[in-house]
């Protein structure tokens, strides 16, 4: 038991919740740099759950921003108008957001993962026009305000807060990935008819990874906008769900806890990135950040489809498992 | 009036049930599959009552195989209309047939404006298999490409040229980007080199995308420019109809373009080519056609076609960089509409999008909304599309 | 691992090093504000997030506007270049209390969430006096909150919505108009010209939803009836489905109010221009403010006769200061300078008028020192009527948003009668005291 607890893995697992258990220590004369952290949070969560999505079960939503919008703004109206508690409202939310991926799963599942990309565009768009149109009922582009988690909450709980959700959806989704659930939905991607041969149903087990996924999102969103305490349509556009998809690529899509590193430092640095000095002048970054986060999404994607800290997780979790893909790989290359 | 409401609230389900009930039966006794029968009974139950069951009971099977094959959809669009026309009763879209004719006049001009950049879509989904999600970004590159060319020759040169010079310059410029990026991103994924090409396909694309639009931003600026128009003219009057003519020279360009391409996929060998790949790439690859090279053809005259129609929208529509998220939007909805990799497809898409705008913007019981609800309209339709017939109107495959 | 991959690899690290060079530098705090006019190097908000700084170098002034999608870059842009300018014209006088003034500039993307962060990160991180800024509504309704919660005083420059001031808080003022007072002028307008019936066509955002709101209220009060208002979508190009609309309404409307911004006012505006709905002889045709940016000719060839507003004063009123501004200004951006950047330009100033005067940069003092300014600068002369030591009556005789408003920000209708031409030469028509050829209304077709 000990031996196996020394294993580098379980230590660096150790080291890492214990730096951001221990984090707010350091942080907490710095409310701005502590609500940096605790965004970077959310999105590590949805990174790493769209991860599991796309990179692991194979199925590519554009959706996750505006499940999370849809757990949020449920929260809000329902604290708005009927005066639920936040708790009360998170747990609708999530239950909202779970049910619309449950109806775009079925709609979608059966065909290809091209269909599911499309149709999750135009949903987030389509929600996204009808929050900023019915402006009477949902605020429009002013915000839904939402309350504080509860009275006088303070940053140092907030960030423990989206902490051990995200730590907590981890928790799930590697448990999910390693279980046979997770056999299952790997062996749905890499070969689906083997697999509904095999005996997997493998709609059923699609629609199920994807509802699973929309309630994280959902949850995730609606803590996450009670703390900010407002939430905007524009919150769902494209642009800031390809963000999360490209720090899940960079990150490395295979790999839920790359995903989640991943989409943790690209949102710090981007924060970090807004200006850059050079010998004491300012330049504004603006675009040209977003065009070098484009030109690194694709050359991650062309020569490291792994992502960039695949190399670093690889030597320390997975050393061995993946003998047969290095093998195919070799193989592959002497023919070439 | 208020009795064709009471047909449809409280008779219709009467019906229906009646005829899910009773028509299995019917089946069964003239010794036939009942499986589609319940369907079938409750749908005619539902819509027209005893006037559709009684013919249904009795021409079994005959009647039923076309009701299935088509009625259903004719039938429903028909009491959607009139449920319309009756709750709606003092709508514009009923009373007034000059104003439907004109929206519909201008929803189809503009029909054809979006199929010109669908089908470039679609032509790279028919060769290659994948959709590109960056198609959005080379339609804005094109009318940039337009934009600066016009922009140089008058401030070099002080030449003023009609904008629709700009139209093959910014094709080829396109063409030749998305041939650079095919070799470069895309053929490593045809020749097996990436894990997983669906996906890899997706983000790659997407990836390119999100640079090409970033990086025009960062270079352009987010300053909205435009070339001058085709026409210096007002509005065209045609009995009832008010056109825009620079839209319908737009439109104009997109029909040159569509009836191109479609001689050349059907009238020439390199066409004969591409279709032979799209349909079977071994078989094409033992007829002597080299699918890596069609799949670079492809994705360039695709790309071409999203620049081609971007330089022909620029005299008509204020650019800006960001122009293409909705453009590119659009034509997912018009590509799944058609059927996947068809180009009549993406044609028919494009005049229904094109309409299905118009006039819902138009007639949209709540008149201050509608025209926010414009794009909308197209994506409901497309989600509408992928319940009841994923493979679209003239699609292959789900 | 084969020659591909290497490459690839190599160009990896290549970006990522790059992204790692944009590291801070190495002594953020010996950053001297400089600013480069000629370039769009514009100047110094700091890279590194250090804890506030003993008083005694600098006097920081907070600075928030939107510098990237989804806000409005542009508007972002020319406020930071005006507060730079400002900041720079202070310095080379001096300084305020004898220390330099220093401008931290933050992004807000336009979304109000960012906004309250980058408030929260001023005010506690960089230590900054005051706040001052914005462009959106939505965004300044969020920051005000943060302000209120520290105790800062925040001065709005561009922010319109009536419920910025009508919050009435100690902390907050504002020297744009609110939207109330920029939807009189044209409800006036309307009236003096003898409109009865007005087509409104809105973007759906705070802006455009909240100025039509007040639009609707001056409507009723003076007796125009509103025939129809239309929502858009930012974004939209095609506007035909409602103008078709419009041309199918009996009675024909007497003019269409415009309410959108950006790209997108300019395809409605040449669309309807273009079909002949608006402006013609039959119709009055207004342009959202944004007709004054030089992309309006480009984009809207058809733009003649079209009637906009403007908040600020005619060209023919400048003073020193504005012509000085709008000098800077167009040599950065070859265009004249929006009355967003000389608001920008002038709302430094104010703080530091304030700052000089309170003998502190304790807020309470500032407050009070602001509610006490009286200091003519690019777009007039500064008061705020209404303040503690003037209260607004209980009675509502003076609307809430007066309440630390700035209540003579200048609202003029200005009208272009030629295509192509310089929005400094359009004939100024309301109010009447500015006409600048001698009408209120340009029926198209006709010269004054």
């Amino acid at each position: 038991m000990i031996k196996r607890l020394l294993q580098p893995r379980w230590i660096a697992m150790v080291v890492l919740v214990g730096l951001l258990v221990a984090s707010p220590a350091y942080l907490k004369d710095s409310p701005y740099q502590m609500a940096v952290v605790t965004g970077a949070f959310f999105y590590a969560i949805l990174a790493s759950s769209w991860a599991l999505l796309a990179g692991i079960a194979g199925q590519f939503s554009f959706a996750h921003m505006a499940l999370a919008g849809i757990g949020a703004y449920t929260a809000g109206i329902l604290g708005r108008d009927l005066g639920t508690t936040p708790l009360q409202g998170i747990i609708a939310g999530t239950v909202l957001a779970g049910l619309v991926g449950l109806v775009i799963g079925i709609l979608c599942l059966r065909l290809r993962a091209a269909y599911l990309a499309l149709f999750t565009i135009a949903f987030s768009e389509i929600l996204r026009i009808w929050l900023l149109t019915e402006f009477q009922f949902t605020e429009g582009s002013n915000g839904l305000m939402l309350d504080k988690l509860w009275e006088g909450i303070t940053g140092v709980q907030e960030y423990y807060v989206m902490l051990g959700l995200l730590l907590g959806s981890m928790a799930l989704m590697y448990w999910l990935a390693s279980s046979r659930f997770g056999l299952f939905v790997r062996s749905m991607r890499e070969d689906e008819e083997a697999a509904s041969a095999m005996g997997v149903n493998v709609v059923r087990y699609k629609v199920l990874i994807f509802v699973i996924t929309s309630l994280i999102v959902g949850l995730a969103g609606a803590t996450f906008y009670h703390q900010v305490g407002i939430v905007t349509p524009n919150t769902m556009e494209i642009l800031q769900m390809s963000l999360v998809i490209a720090m899940a690529v960079i990150g490395g899509m295979e790999s839920l806890l790359g995903a989640a590193i991943g989409a943790f430092f690209s949102r710090v640095s981007l924060e970090m990135l807004r200006e850059v000095g050079v010998f004491g002048f300012t330049i504004e970054l603006g675009a040209w950040r977003y065009a070098a986060f484009g030109l690194l999404l694709i050359f991650t994607l062309r020569f490291a489809q792994n992502g960039l800290l695949y190399p670093i997780i690889d030597r320390l979790f997975m050393r061995g498992a993946r003998k047969d893909t290095v093998a195919k790989r070799t193989l592959a290359e002497e023919e070439t | 009036m208020t009795i064709p409401i009471l047909w449809l609230v409280l008779a219709g389900p009467f019906w229906a049930a009646l005829g899910a009930w009773r028509l299995p039966r019917v089946y069964r006794k003239k010794g036939l599959d009942d499986a589609p029968a319940r369907l079938i009974g409750g749908l005619g139950g539902l819509t027209l009552g005893p006037f559709l069951l009684g013919p249904l009971w009795y021409f079994t099977p005959d009647l039923g195989r076309w009701y299935w094959g088509g009625g259903t959809g004719i039938l429903a669009a028909f009491e959607l209309v009139g449920l319309f026309a009756i709750m709606q009763s003092d709508n514009l879209c009923v009373t007034n047939a000059s104003y439907v004719a004109n929206q519909a006049a201008n929803g189809l001009t503009i029909g054809f404006i979006y199929a010109l950049m669908a089908v470039g879509l679609t032509l790279i989904y028919s060769v290659q298999g994948i959709i590109s999600f960056a198609h959005g970004q080379f339609y804005m590159l094109g009318g940039y490409v337009s934009y600066y060319l016009l922009l140089f020759l008058s401030e070099r040169f002080g030449i003023e040229v009609n904008p629709i010079v700009g139209v093959p310059v910014a094709g080829l410029v396109t063409m030749v980007v998305g041939f650079a990026f095919e070799r470069l991103f895309l053929r490593p994924m045809h020749l097996g080199r990436v894990e997983r090409a669906g996906e890899y396909a997706i983000l790659i694309t997407f990836g390119f995308g999100f640079f090409l639009q970033y990086t025009a931003l960062a270079i352009v600026g987010p300053f909205s420019q435009k070339t001058g128009t085709y026409l210096q003219a007002g509005s065209l009057q045609l009995g009832t109809l008010v056109m825009i003519p620079n839209r319908l020279i737009a439109a104009a360009v997109g029909i040159v373009l569509i009836a191109l391409l479609l001689y050349l996929l059907n009238r020439t060998w390199t066409g004969k080519g591409l279709r032979a790949v799209s349909m079977d790439k071994q078989a094409a690859a033992v007829t002597g056609i080299n699918p890596l090279r069609m799949n670079t053809l492809a994705f360039g005259i695709g790309t071409m076609l999203a620049g081609m129609s971007g330089a022909a929208l620029i005299p008509v529509f204020t650019w800006v960089p960001w122009v293409g998220m909705t453009a590119s939007t659009r034509s997912y909805v018009i590509i799944v509409l058609g059927g996947l990799g068809s180009v009549p497809g993406a044609l028919f898409g494009g005049l229904i999008i094109g309409l299905v705008e118009a006039l819902g913007a138009g007639c949209y019981p709540d008149p201050s909304k509608g025209a926010a609800y414009k794009t909308a309209f197209g994506l409901i339709i497309f989600a509408l599309m992928l319940l009841v017939r994923p493979t679209g109107l003239f699609g292959r495959e789900p | 691992m084969t020659r591909r991959t290497a490459f690839g690899l190599v160009v990896i690290l290549t970006i990522v090093s790059m992204l790692a060079a944009c590291g801070p530098t190495p002594e953020p705090q010996t950053i001297v504000q400089t600013v480069e006019v000629e370039k769009t190097v514009v100047e110094t908000v700091e890279v590194e997030v250090q804890p506030t700084r003993p008083a005694g170098e600098t006097i920081r002034i907070g600075g928030v506007g939107p510098l990237s999608a989804p806000g409005s870059v542009v508007g972002g842009i020319a406020m930071q270049f005006a507060m730079n300018l400002a900041v720079s014209d202070i310095n080379a006088e001096g300084g305020v209390l004898g220390k330099p003034l220093e401008l931290i500039f933050a992004d807000t993307e336009g979304l109000p969430e960012r906004g309250a962060a980058a408030a929260e990160r001023l005010i506690t991180e960089n230590g900054v006096v005051a706040i001052t800024g914005e462009y959106h509504s939505a965004v300044g309704l969020a920051e005000l909150e943060v302000c209120h919660e520290y105790g800062v005083p925040c001065l709005f420059s561009e922010t319109w919505s009536d419920a910025i001031t009508e919050a009435g808080y100690m902390e907050v003022f504002r020297i744009a108009p609110a939207s109330s007072m920029n939807s009189r002028a044209t409800a006036e307008w309307f009236a003096a010209v003898g409109v009865e019936n007005v087509v409104s066509i809105v973007e759906n955002t705070d802006y455009g939803i909240g100025q039509d709101e007040a639009d609707q209220g001056f409507y009723e009060e003076l007796g125009i009836n509103s025939q129809e208002v239309f929502f858009v979508e930012l974004g939209t190009e095609d506007f035909l489905p409602i103008l078709t609309r419009i041309q199918a309404l009996d009675p024909v409307p007497d003019a269409i109010r415009v309410a959108v911004t950006g790209e997108t006012s300019f395809n409605l505006e040449q669309q309807m221009a273009e079909l002949g709905i608006a402006p013609s002889e039959d119709t009055i045709g207004t342009a959202n403010q944004v007709a004054i940016q030089p992309e309006f000719w480009e984009s809207v060839p058809n733009g003649a006769y079209y009637v906009f507003s403007l908040v600020g004063l005619p060209p023919s009123l400048y003073n020193d200061t504005t012509t000085h501004v709008a000098e800077a200004y167009s040599a950065q951006f070859d265009s004249d300078p929006p009355s967003y950047a000389l608001e920008a330009y002038d709302s430094i100033w104010i703080l530091a008028d304030a700052i000089e005067r309170a003998g502190t940069t304790e807020s309470t003092a500032l407050i009070d020192a602001l509610e006490d300014t009286d200091i003519t600068l690019a777009q007039g002369r500064y008061y705020f009527e209404y303040t503690s030591k003037n209260p607004l009556p209980d009675n509502g005789s003076v609307p809430a948003y007066m309440w630390h408003q700035w209540p003579d920000p200048a609202v003029l209708l200005l009208q272009y009668f030629e295509p192509n031409q310089d929005w400094k030469d359009a004939a100024v028509i309301w109010p009447e005291v500015y006409q600048t050829h001698g009408t209120t209304y340009i029926v198209p077709g006709t010269t004054p």
